[in-house]
């Protein structure tokens, strides 16, 4: 009878609760939307901060650029030994880099000997114009900067006379680089020739690593790398870390007080239509009391009808929620947030708190006298 | 016969309203007693106060050996559930229930539920083919004779009717007091209030109030009860 009962309670005021159940869903909706988002944050957020390049450096200690050359190297196959040893799915890309101050057409540069074919990966950012791979009979070819193109009047395929020296080297442009930064006035070239030019074999100035996950998976793998090579220091990029770690942080703030806000402006939307169901209920609830029904009887009734309520919506909120979930990552990301299925019972769960919360002049009606309902009529 | 309802020197006061006088009357189980009496005097609040729906000022409503001004709350509640069975004048059916869950609400709230009697007790007051009717689609005299459904349901030791036929015209009244009269020949022990001295003359005795107290006590005549036969 109590299911029985129930059922007829829930279509005997369908007006009143689709008022409540509208308010119920709309709030699961952005809730589940928002936590969907607040789990799959820190991913994003680490995605998109790859792209602002490398976020861990490995550096002689004290290391400066005096003169034209660096006055501290390190070794080449020591850094690349302990990148093998400690490995970690979360390293995106690796690159070595040697630079030097050379010139080309009397013109100082800075040179920067690397690993071309990483750094599309390490600087996922930067826009190119031409390839950035040599192809195998290309041994010589070089990347140079946008300013360095502008002022050297150079187009790919351009040849490019880099003087180190007393040393030379004869390199064709495959790519003018467009880095937004330093960067732009400088030529890259294959880490091999930079040596050569500067007569440091197997000798590179720091490795750049971009390194995905949370702040502290970052911090750790820089720990485990730091104990592979403890002749030279290896630090996560503080600039980025920090700036990830204060948006995320900026941004879980803005998600919770959005939820609670919500949350709050849901239950009292609730409570006001509860409070006309009760008005309305009075009636029902002197007859029950009158035929013997206890207040905690009555009350669970009431209660159960609007948990029921508060499930139901925090269910169809929630599917809608995924939904809104998926467009807010497409438009924030440009690609969509994972569904975490888990957001189903924690929406639900709020949902019930809510309606619950909400329900509070239901609960008034257990102190209804029958007496004094009929004698109203 | 044994006695059902003891009341003995029973006061009830609203503020400086003194809704009953210390009235003193005993119903023996089997009895059909009606109550009359003008607007405001009392009869309500007597009823009220033997139902369990409200409390005394002072005095003992002892009913089935059970002293209702001791019971607290729960106590109420628990003998509402057990020993009454009310009909109001104005039937007081959920809107949203059927007939029959309106008999079974009675039941749901004194134990069980069980349709099947439900449906038998409104087979009994003549309502076999509205079973599954909504109050709304029954006529006033089928919506009281659901609510006398509901008020034997869970065999109550005494029925407090309040103004029964009150909101009722001729033909239903007839019916309805037709149904009354067959429950007191079933033995059933009954307090009807009522403004109509011909539904009065069909109980054994008539109470009589003014002013919240009890004035008169009549036993009615045979000739008058067979006014309804």
């Amino acid at each position: 009878m109590f299911w029985r009962l129930l059922w007829k309670l829930l279509r005997g005021s369908g007006g009143r609760l689709t008022v409540a159940i509208l308010a119920l869903v709309s709030c699961a909706m952005v809730v589940s939307a928002l936590l969907n988002l607040e789990f799959d944050i820190e991913r994003k957020l680490t995605q998109e901060f790859r792209t602002l390049g490398a976020n861990l450096l490995i550096s002689p200690r004290n290391a400066q650029i005096t003169g034209s050359s660096p006055a501290e190297v390190m070794s080449e196959s020591d850094v690349s030994a302990a990148i093998q040893s400690v490995k970690d799915p979360n390293v995106a890309a690796a690159a070595p880099f040697l630079y030097v101050v050379g010139s080309a057409r009397n013109t100082p540069l800075v040179i920067a000997g690397t690993h071309l074919e990483e750094l599309p990966k390490l600087e996922p950012a930067w826009r190119i114009e031409g390839a950035w791979k040599p192809s195998k009979a290309q041994q010589t070819a070089c990347l140079v900067g946008r300013n360095v193109a502008q002022q050297l009047k150079l187009a790919v395929s351009s040849s490019l006379n880099l003087i180190y020296l007393r040393k030379n080297a004869q390199l064709k442009v495959i790519g003018i680089i467009d880095a937004g930064g330093a960067e732009d006035n400088q030529v890259f070239v294959e880490l091999a020739e930079a040596q050569d030019l500067a007569g440091l074999p197997g000798q590179i100035s720091f490795a750049q690593l971009s390194v995905s996950g949370t702040t502290a998976a970052i911090s750790h793998y820089a720990a485990r790398l730091a104990a592979a090579l403890p002749a030279y220091d290896v630090k996560p990029i503080r600039q980025i870390s920090e700036a990830e770690g204060d948006l995320l942080s900026r941004i879980r703030l803005l998600i919770v007080s959005m939820i609670v806000l919500i949350s709050v402006l849901t239950a009292l939307c609730v409570l006001g239509t509860m409070a006309a169901l009760a008005m309305e209920r009075r009636q029902d609830v002197g007859l029950m009391k009158a035929l013997g029904g206890s207040i905690g009887r009555i009350v669970t009734l009431f209660m159960a009808e609007v948990g029921v309520l508060g499930a139901a919506g925090g269910f169809i909120g929630a599917i809608l929620g995924l939904e809104l979930s998926r467009w807010m990552g497409q438009r924030v990301f440009g690609q969509a947030i994972s569904s975490r299925w888990e957001i189903f019972p924690l929406t639900i769960i709020l949902m019930v708190a809510i309606a619950l919360a909400g329900a509070l002049p239901l609960r008034l009606l257990g102190k209804v006298k029958p007496a004094i309902i009929f004698r109203e009529q | 016969m044994a006695t059902l309802v003891q009341v003995e020197e029973l006061r009830k006061e609203f503020g400086k309203v003194h809704a009953l006088e210390g009235v003193s009357f005993n119903v023996d189980a089997g009895e059909w007693i009606a109550i009359m009496g003008p607007s405001g005097s009392g009869k309500t609040t007597l009823i009220n106060i033997l139902g369990g729906l409200d409390t005394p000022t002072s005095g003992q409503a002892i009913v089935d050996e059970v002293d209702v001004a001791r019971l607290d709350e729960s106590g109420l509640t628990r003998f509402r559930a057990q020993k009454i069975g009310f009909i109001f004048q104005q039937f007081h059916l959920v809107p949203y229930l059927t007939a029959v869950e309106n008999v079974m609400l009675a039941q749901y709230f004194h134990s069980t539920t069980d349709e099947k009697e439900a449906q038998l007790a409104l087979e009994r007051v003549g309502l076999a083919d509205r079973i599954e009717h909504l109050p709304g689609a029954l006529s006033g005299g089928e919506q009281q004779r659901v609510a006398v459904a509901r008020a034997l349901i869970n065999h109550p030791k005494l029925i407090l009717a309040d103004e029964p036929t009150g909101n009722l015209d001729e033909a239903n009244e007839e019916t309805v007091i037709q149904l009354f009269r067959e429950l007191h020949r079933e033995g059933h022990t009954i307090l009807m209030v009522t403004h109509d001295p011909a539904i009065g003359n069909l109980a054994d005795r008539r109470i009589e109030f003014a002013h919240g107290r009890l004035v008169k006590v009549t036993p009615s005549n045979d000739g008058s009860r067979n006014a309804y036969r």
